[in-house]
């Protein structure tokens, strides 16, 4: 049970985005993919959800292949791989016109959990599931009825995540999840990821700039660059990395620390 | 696209902005500075660069109504005597100047408003103030002064392209000889006519910009807003192309 | 000098592929809802409520231009028609060219505005705000969720709009007819059967529902596609209404052609018909 690259190439016109991406990720673990901006993190994700189709190479989600669906016969299972999958998207990406209930039971009302569970969910299961993740991402019901315009960008994005999190999805896709938040916002939603992701038991891949979150919570790091893999390792081996880029991301998050900072 | 102020407010309110433009925008005619070669350069960008697309839309649209205008006359009167006349007025006093100012307001209208509502909400504008550069002077006054001559010369070419194309329909549907029609023409337009004409398409050219402008500066709020804002344009300066085309069509016919 | 005159023609070459490319785009676009709406089902009720939200919002747009439009055609028609000594025939000649003609074609580019570019707007900031990729990641196709009650509710409810505007503005022809120029109103709707008939009515629907179609087929396709950022919403919904535009000239055109012929074949099939009575 994993989710598995192999060479996957990908470009927009004449830009080389993915160029021979290969990795795998097993369940339970949290993966993040670091890099410079622009290098091609937010399209893996979306390659894996079956958003975009590579140009070549493959992508296994559990036993389904993502790659392959993309033709007429083919489209009917990409449900079954968007069932397992839940993405939280960089801007929050709720839809304007319902409200934050509506939002987050969107994921319940589609044909797609109806067929995971086998029957039509009542109006009280609906209910009582949006409750919960709305627990689960410490956010207080009263802003059940108001619109997605009314509330903070850090509400929002939570109501993002509880969204994501309702159909009961086995892998969690962060793409960018603090860009844009203050320092104590930021801090919440990466203690929440850590959190989500050990008492949920998924498996998480986390796209993000945030070196410092990344080596507290990961357990494998990716670094991409023009479209290749740089490194893929356990934090405790990143920061023992000699490639340049690598090392340089390291130093500059230490010089942000404070000076008597160790990694354990 | 939630909205917390009445619509109907927010159109006056930025309505009175484009009245204020417009008043800016003559002030600096008159006293300049022209920015001469900013103007060479939205000549080419709007003039030129409609041009295409309003000679094939004009063309078309004229090849439909001056046969639908001839078949009336024949239908109604049962003589084609008349066709050059009449096409030939209708074209040089309506269908020329409006089609054109139309397709421009959605063409140049729509683009000013979104290139300068994108300019407002990633905050170039608020960089434009830091730096004392008054965007009107800058950005919109050198469009503005183009926009009037594209106008203009667009609409001249596709009163051109309109009479010769009635022109065309008449010689082999109605088969009249062209010099024959050329001279019934004659007969029936003069020069009162194109002036007409030629006072309409620069009023309308010196309308579109300030609305579009005044709707890209009030723009508000993200992705949605820009597009809001591009709408709100095209939508309100087609009717004030209609408005001002009715009240002018009105004076003219009561003049001549 | 030679130079500017070969990068103008090869600009305007390039504006030529670039409307086919959009044309191409925009054909298989509409295929594809089609073919998905047929497979599917279940869009009664999200359709009707975008009929009445689209109809409710641009209703009082449609009348304020039609009584407009048919007030400008009058002055014309009326400053043509004094000087052929004419006039009785004015009302019949406005009624006929508001209908089949001026009218749809002015009412459409207002249209062009105020729905297609307003949805094009709408979708493409869902679009670039991942919105639309939202509703796809929880498993709801975005097509179906999105476009289908859109697409076919602008075309019915454009339809609704145009036939209100083409009557407000016969009706406003009357009133100016009668208050600008003197006519005598009985005389001015005396006049109108002459003219106008069936026939000019079943070619002001088909004109309108062609229109519709156009509006609601680019409008979608251009939001739906957008990419970018704000500029990019911005540039979608210039594109679209420019395209609406000019596609609707394009579409009055060989529809006018169709129509004669068919007017035409049919005219002399019923004088087949009648001859052998």
């Amino acid at each position: 049970m994993s989710i598995r690259f192999e060479e996957v190439h990908k470009s927009f016109g004449p830009k080389k985005i993915l160029d021979g991406v290969t990795f795998e990720v097993k369940k339970g673990e949290i993966l993040f993919i670091l890099g410079k901006s622009g290098m091609g993190k937010s399209v893996t994700l979306k390659h894996i959800i079956g958003v975009l189709e590579p140009d070549s190479g493959k992508i296994h989600v559990d036993q389904f292949e993502v790659s392959s669906m993309f033709t007429e016969q083919g489209r009917d299972l990409l449900p079954k791989v968007r069932q397992r999958c839940g993405m939280v998207f960089q801007h929050p990406a709720l839809l304007d016109s319902l409200s934050n209930f509506d939002n987050i039971a969107f994921g319940l009302r589609t044909p797609q959990y109806r067929e995971k569970i086998g029957r039509e969910p009542s109006v009280d299961e609906i209910d009582s599931i949006v409750r919960e993740k709305l627990k689960l991402v410490h956010l207080t019901p009263d802003i059940l009825s108001l619109f997605p315009g009314e509330v903070s960008y850090g509400v929002q994005k939570r109501v993002s995540m509880a969204r994501t999190l309702a159909p009961g999805p086995e892998y969690l896709l962060f793409d960018e999840p603090t860009t844009g938040l203050d320092p104590l916002s930021t801090s919440s939603i990466n203690e929440l990821i850590n959190e989500l992701s050990r008492t949920l038991k998924v498996t998480s891949i986390i796209v993000s700039h945030d070196m410092a979150c990344a080596l507290s919570i990961a357990d494998q790091i990716l670094f991409l660059d023009q479209g290749k893999i740089l490194l893929m390792a356990p934090p405790s081996e990143v920061v023992k990395s000699k490639i340049p880029l690598v090392s340089e991301f390291f130093q500059e998050t230490l010089s942000l620390l404070p000076p008597d900072w160790r990694f354990e | 696209m939630n909205q917390p102020q009445n619509p109907l407010q927010v159109h006056f309110k930025t309505l009175l902005l484009a009245v204020g433009l417009l008043r800016k925008l003559f002030a600096q005619a008159s006293r300049g500075p022209h920015r001469k070669n900013e103007i060479g350069h939205a000549v080419e960008s709007i003039g030129i660069g409609s041009l295409p697309i309003i000679s094939i839309a004009t063309g078309f649209t004229g090849l439909v109504m001056t046969s639908e205008i001839a078949w009336h006359m024949d239908f109604a009167l049962s003589n084609v005597s008349m066709i050059p006349g009449f096409t030939g007025q209708f074209v040089l006093r309506e269908l020329g100047i409006a089609v054109p100012a139309l397709l421009l307001v959605s063409k140049v209208g729509a683009s000013m408003t979104a290139e300068l509502a994108s300019m407002k909400i990633t905050e170039q504008l608020d960089a434009f103030k830091l730096l004392k550069i008054d965007v009107v002077s800058y950005h919109i006054f050198p469009r503005w002064v183009a926009c009037i001559l594209s106008t203009v010369c667009l609409t001249l070419i596709s009163i051109t392209i309109t009479l010769l194309i009635a022109m065309i329909t008449a010689v082999t549907k109605y088969h009249f000889n062209s010099q024959e029609y050329l001279n019934t023409l004659g007969q029936f337009i003069n020069s009162m006519d194109l002036i007409c004409a030629i006072t309409k398409a620069a009023i309308f050219g010196m309308l579109i910009p300030p609305i579009a402008s005044a709707y890209g500066l009030r723009c508000e709020g993200g992705a949605q807003g820009v597009g809001q804002a591009t709408t709100d344009a095209v939508v309100t300066a087609t009717l004030a192309v209609i408005t001002v085309d009715f009240i002018l069509t009105a004076i003219f016919s009561a003049l001549l | 000098m030679i130079e500017r005159l070969n990068l103008y023609l090869e600009r305007s070459g390039q504006a030529i592929v670039d409307v086919l490319h959009e044309f191409g785009g925009a054909w298989l676009f509409m295929g594809k809802v089609i073919r998905i709406y047929r497979k599917t089902s279940g869009y009664g009720k999200p359709i009707i409520a975008q009929v009445a939200e689209v109809s409710m919002r641009t209703m009082s747009t449609v009348i304020f231009a039609g009584v407009f439009v048919g007030a400008i055609l009058v002055l014309q028609f009326d400053a043509m028609l004094r000087r052929f000594d004419a006039q009785a025939l004015l009302g019949g000649l406005n009624t006929s060219a508001t209908i089949r003609e001026v009218g749809p074609l002015i009412i459409s580019f207002l249209l062009a505005g105020k729905i297609g570019a307003y949805t094009t707007a709408e979708l493409a900031s869902m679009r670039v705000t991942e919105q639309i990729d939202a509703v796809e990641s929880l498993g709801t196709d975005p097509i179906q969720y999105l476009i289908i009650p859109r697409f076919f509710g602008i075309v019915l409810s454009s339809v609704i709009l145009l036939s209100i505007g083409l009557f407000v503005s016969v009706a406003g022809a009357v009133l100016v007819a009668q208050s600008f120029s003197g006519m005598n109103i009985y005389q001015y709707i005396a006049s109108i059967p002459r003219f106008a008939g069936a026939w000019t009515l079943f070619e002001g629907l088909v004109r309108s529902t062609l229109f519709s179609t156009i509006v609601a087929t680019i409008s979608t396709f251009k939001g739906y596609t957008a990419s970018g950022g704000a500029r990019g919403v911005g540039k979608a919904v210039t594109q679209s209404a420019i395209y609406i535009n000019i596609y609707i000239v394009l579409a009055n055109f060989i529809s006018t052609s169709l129509l004669e012929w068919i007017h035409d074949f049919v005219y002399w099939i019923a004088g087949i018909l009648g001859g052998l009575k």
